[in-house]
């Protein structure tokens, strides 16, 4: 603003209204500008933030759900998960094998059906309509569609692979059949969402790139090797980045299908919290578990991160 | 104008003054959707108001898969309910974390109610040094179903007649599995429910394990280790694994619906047998080394220590459990009155069972010991699971495998 | 080998391959549902029998009695409104903080978006335990309020805030400004202005919030435990005889209910729908 009027401005950051001489526009902005978002605030301190804090506050107490008796025990709870109890390390054993199943045969699931569907074709749309539909499904109903379809040997799946000669195994009941039944459902259910994404990312890649490249005679994987592959990169951390972290919520989908089992082969870090808070009503220890949970989630996200700020 | 405001001011008064002292209601919860239940429960609601004409009774179900967790819930959230059903097993559980409340004065007031009547073993979970902490409504024997058109299919004598021959012994019971089998094409045997090896675990183990002499634990030790617990889960593990006679994991073979021959389950599903559409009948546990050991399965009633309303829930279940309303639910529940279970009303209240029959189920009422409980059940199920799931392998070594349960167990013994 | 074949039908051998290649990946994305759907028409007993994918008889009575045997249709009412308040909340709300986080300046603005990104990477499980405690505060275990406070204000909320800030940072401010010169408050700008622009925004954010919500799980599972309150997914698995056994029929008849309609609203507007998950996955 040019020069300096004699009385206060009427536009600008400074300028201040008739009725309230004492706010300038800038200070009304920003009152503005809380309201505004008041109620998410108050939503994220009340039900986020402040139950953040008490669950460290919890994870030092020895405290009955049931009959609510609660003891300070320090750190007792996480020397009895890290150190003590081999179930804790069992868990996250299984965390880690869920993830590191899931995450890489969702992603490159995901972009093998992206590249197929990304260009039009007749029935395209009916194709990324199927493969997306699981996704908007409840995963309760999922996990009970497929808990009846993999039972032993009179189970649908079975009996389909009896057709073609193989004898499938007893999905639910073998621990470590259990684990590639878990991870295989669960990726049919979550893939068409990273293959959207994907399909996103791939129709924002300039045609001529690939034009130009056909011209020079380059064939279909050379040209995805040096032109779309390493423009998807964003797009794969952040798509690694959710999946990773998604895929240590699973929770319904666990409960549903094997209740953790068999012989716990199946037992997730959510499914452990949830069974030691809520079943053993060991409030404490499934707090300082939350709290470990907390920490690896952290963990990965921040190494995921770090790895997007070393390509950039 | 003064006229008519004296007179509303004095109707006011008056219906004030009228009112009843307090209208209360009670919540109770059951795991029970069944129409039949719940006419009978709401009776009990009714013929409670004659005594107390403005207490209302609101049955609220609860699934009972999830029924203990719900209610634990219910309790820690700050939400209790005033009294309802109790598993056995969580029974000692609640009582260990002081959440039930001890019902011993209101019995003792409630007029008739006459507590020595109810049978002693029955009261093995519920009485705690003086104190009563749930008045036990069903107290249901383990008997065998069986179909009865197998059985004559395979040529062979049911288990009634084997059993008062004194013949119907755990090894007849494999060989007898094993010639439905051959005879039927479908698994002579079935566990409880078709859930051995998932919520039924103790079902399915522990009658064998008590024929045989053993018991799952006993006095803070873990008995699945015992040679005659082994003896018994190795003549499980052939019967499911060599034998091919008992349903195997993962497998189907409801009895219920003529899938298999005979299963273990407690007389309340006798209400499934009208549609099942075979002969049938029920034929006490085949007896073991050990013995003769019947097992009974229970539920209780108890009053929530958080509830609001104690005393008058108290009242509803003296009410509740006196000898008229049990008589009356001894149709769907047995009872565990005594009185009642000699009485000629309970052999013929059941118009799906034949008296003869229904006097086995009286029998290992009076006799029968109470399936184990303990205040870790939870843990104890929790720790127990996956080393009964590597039980339940073809290629399993059974004694290791049950050592290995008993390793897990001990330390929450 | 393809040297005989000419470039064009070179692309057709290779597209036919893709489809088919498609079409059998495809096969347990769309079975499932079949086999949903008909064995909600089966009988108990046909269940396990030798699968055909059409019943022997159509046992319509199964549709039925998934009613009567728990309070079916009082459960598919609760998530109904259940995620039409959360969906309603949710857009309110995170518009007006969207729009803040937006437009409006003020101190702290950087702040407050860092925080609640962090929200974003925290799984429920971790707040869910000093929830319960809170909810019971209030008094509301075994209610709906906790269905409905987590997930507009939890990290679902926070995702659908950035959309909505996303599309509100791409709208051009003169249309806006020329509200403000017309002496519109901050408000009555959102309101009339920002608002009616930011429909595909809404539109997806509406989407999403519905299904998350309709799709919760973990929350109903810890906060409501009387019958009538149940809301679908507990419902679903609930389809069990007394004593715990799972009753097939039903349990698919009641899952073909639940799934059925959301499958023919996706099938009817699955641009749309698609393209609001997108939308939502292309967050920074």
């Amino acid at each position: 603003m040019e020069g300096k009027p004699a009385t206060s401005p009427k536009s600008g950051p400074t300028a201040r209204d008739d009725r309230a001489p004492w706010l300038t526009l800038k200070m009304r902005e920003a009152m503005e500008a809380w309201l505004f978002i008041s109620p998410t605030i108050a939503g994220f301190l009340i039900f986020f933030a402040g139950p953040l804090i008490a669950v460290i506050g919890y994870s030092l107490t020895e405290w009955n759900l049931l009959s609510q008796q609660v003891t300070y025990v320090g750190l007792a709870n996480y020397r009895d998960a890290l150190f003590a109890n081999a179930d804790f390390w069992h868990v996250a054993r299984n965390s880690a094998i869920f993830a590191l199943g899931l995450v890489p045969l969702n992603m490159m699931l995901a972009l093998m059906l992206a590249l197929g569907l990304s260009r039009r074709f007749p029935g395209v749309i009916i194709f990324r309509t199927v493969f997306f539909a699981p996704v908007v499904t409840s995963a309760a109903a999922w996990a009970i569609v497929w808990k009846f379809l993999l039972q032993g040997e009179a189970g649908f799946v079975n009996q389909m692979l009896a057709g073609i000669g193989i004898a499938g195994p007893n999905w639910l009941r073998d621990p470590d059949w259990a684990m590639v039944a878990v991870i295989l459902t669960r990726v049919i259910k979550m893939v068409g969402l990273n293959m959207i994404l994907y399909i996103a990312a791939l129709q924002a890649i300039p045609r001529d790139y690939e034009a130009a490249a056909r011209l020079e005679g380059a064939s279909d994987w050379q040209i995805f090797r040096a032109i779309t592959w390493p423009l998807l990169g964003p797009t794969t951390l952040v798509i690694m980045v959710i999946t990773t972290i998604g895929s240590f919520k699973v929770f319904d989908h666990i409960y549903l299908m094997t209740g953790g089992g068999p012989e716990n082969g199946t037992l997730v870090l959510a499914f452990y919290i949830y069974e030691q808070g809520f079943k053993f009503f060991n409030v404490g220890y499934a707090s300082a578990l939350a709290m470990i949970m907390f920490a690896i989630v952290m963990a990965l996200t921040v190494v995921q991160l770090l790895l997007r700020r070393k390509d950039t | 104008m003064k006229g008519i405001r004296k007179v509303l001011t004095a109707s006011v008064l008056a219906a004030t003054l009228a009112s009843p002292a307090l209208a209360a209601e009670l919540r109770f919860t059951i795991w029970t959707g069944n129409e039949a239940h719940l006419k009978m429960l709401n009776g009990y609601a009714e013929s409670f108001r004659a005594r107390r004409p403005d207490v209302t009774v609101k049955f609220e179900t609860i699934p009972p898969a999830d029924y203990t967790q719900k209610l634990t819930f219910q309790i820690a959230g700050g939400n209790p309910p005033d009294a309802g059903w109790l598993m056995e097993d969580a029974a000692p559980t609640f009582a260990k974390a002081g959440v039930l409340e001890d019902l011993a004065p209101a019995l003792n007031a409630a007029k008739d109610y006459d507590f020595a009547d109810f049978s002693k073993p029955a009261l093995g979970l519920w009485v705690n040094g003086g104190k009563v902490i749930g008045v036990p409504f069903s107290t249901s024997p383990f008997v065998i179903f069986f179909n009865k058109d197998m059985f004559d299919k395979a040529g062979l004598e049911d288990p009634l007649v084997l059993a008062a021959k004194g013949q119907w012994t755990m090894a007849t019971f494999q060989d007898v599995a094993k010639k439905l089998t051959a005879a039927n094409g479908k698994p002579g045997f079935e566990f409880k429910d078709g859930q051995g090896y998932d919520s039924r675990i103790m079902h399915a183990l522990m009658p064998p394990i008590r024929a045989y002499g053993g018991d799952v634990w006993a006095d803070r030790k873990c008995g699945l280790d015992t040679p005659q617990a082994v003896a018994s889960v190795r003549q499980l593990h052939d019967m499911v694994f060599k034998d091919k006679s008992i349903v195997a994991p993962g497998e189907k073979g409801d009895y219920f619906s003529g899938n298999s021959a005979m299963t273990i389950n407690q007389i309340s599903r006798a209400s499934l047998m009208p549609k099942a559409g075979f002969k049938w009948g029920i034929a006490p546990l085949p007896t073991g080394p050990g013995g003769d050991s019947p097992v009974i399965g229970q539920a209780g009633i108890v009053v929530f220590a958080a509830g609001k309303q104690k005393p008058l829930a108290a009242e509803f279940v003296a009410h509740v459990t006196n000898k008229q309303n049990v008589a009356i639910a001894a149709q769907f529940f047995p009872p565990a009155r005594n009185s009642v279970l000699a009485s000629d009303a309970f052999i013929n209240s059941n118009n799906l069972i034949p008296p003869a029959q229904m006097k086995i189920v009286g029998d290992a009422i009076a006799r029968g010991k109470v399936l184990p409980a303990h205040e870790k059940s939870p843990q104890l199920l929790a720790a127990m699971k996956p080393r009964v799931d590597a039980l339940w392998r073809a290629d399993a070594n059974v004694e290791s495998a049950l050592k290995a349960v008993c390793a897990a167990i001990q330390p929450l013994l | 080998m393809t040297s005989w074949l000419t470039p064009r039908q070179l692309r057709l051998l290779n597209r036919t391959c893709w489809m088919l290649a498609l079409s059998i990946v495809a096969i347990p994305f769309v079975f499932p549902f079949l086999w949903m759907l008909s064995s909600g028409f089966k009988s108990a007993a046909e269940m396990f029998g030798s699968p055909s994918i059409v019943p022997r008889e159509w046992q319509w009575q199964n549709f039925i009695e998934v009613f009567t045997y728990q309070p079916f249709a009082r459960q598919y009412f609760n998530s109904l409104y259940i995620s039409l308040t959360v969906t309603l909340l949710t857009l309110v709300i995170a518009s007006l903080a969207g729009y803040a986080l937006a437009r409006l300046r003020f101190a702290g603005a950087s702040l407050v978006g860092l925080f609640l990104v962090s929200a974003l990477m925290v799984p429920e499980e971790v707040t869910i335990i000093p929830n319960f405690f809170l909810m019971k505060r209030f008094g509301f275990i075994d209610s709906h309020w906790p269905l409905i406070l987590l997930p507009v204000f939890g990290p679902h909320g926070i995702v659908a805030t950035f959309l909505m800030r996303q599309y509100f940072l791409a709208l051009p401010k003169e249309l806006e400004e020329a509200g403000r010169m017309d002496g519109l408050s901050r408000f009555g700008v959102w309101w009339r202005v920002a608002l009616p622009m930011s429909r595909p925004a809404l539109a997806a954010v509406a989407i999403i919030t519905f299904l998350h919500s309709w799709n919760l799980f973990l929350e109903p599972l810890i906060f409501v435990s009387s019958l009538e309150k149940f809301t679908l997914p507990l419902a679903l698995s609930n389809f069990t005889d007394p004593y715990g056994v799972p009753l097939w029929h039903l349990q698919l008849a009641a899952t073909s209910l639940a799934v059925v309609p959301i499958l023919i609203v996706y099938l009817i507007a699955q641009r749309q729908i698609i393209e609001s998950f997108a939308l939502s996955g292309v967050k920074g």
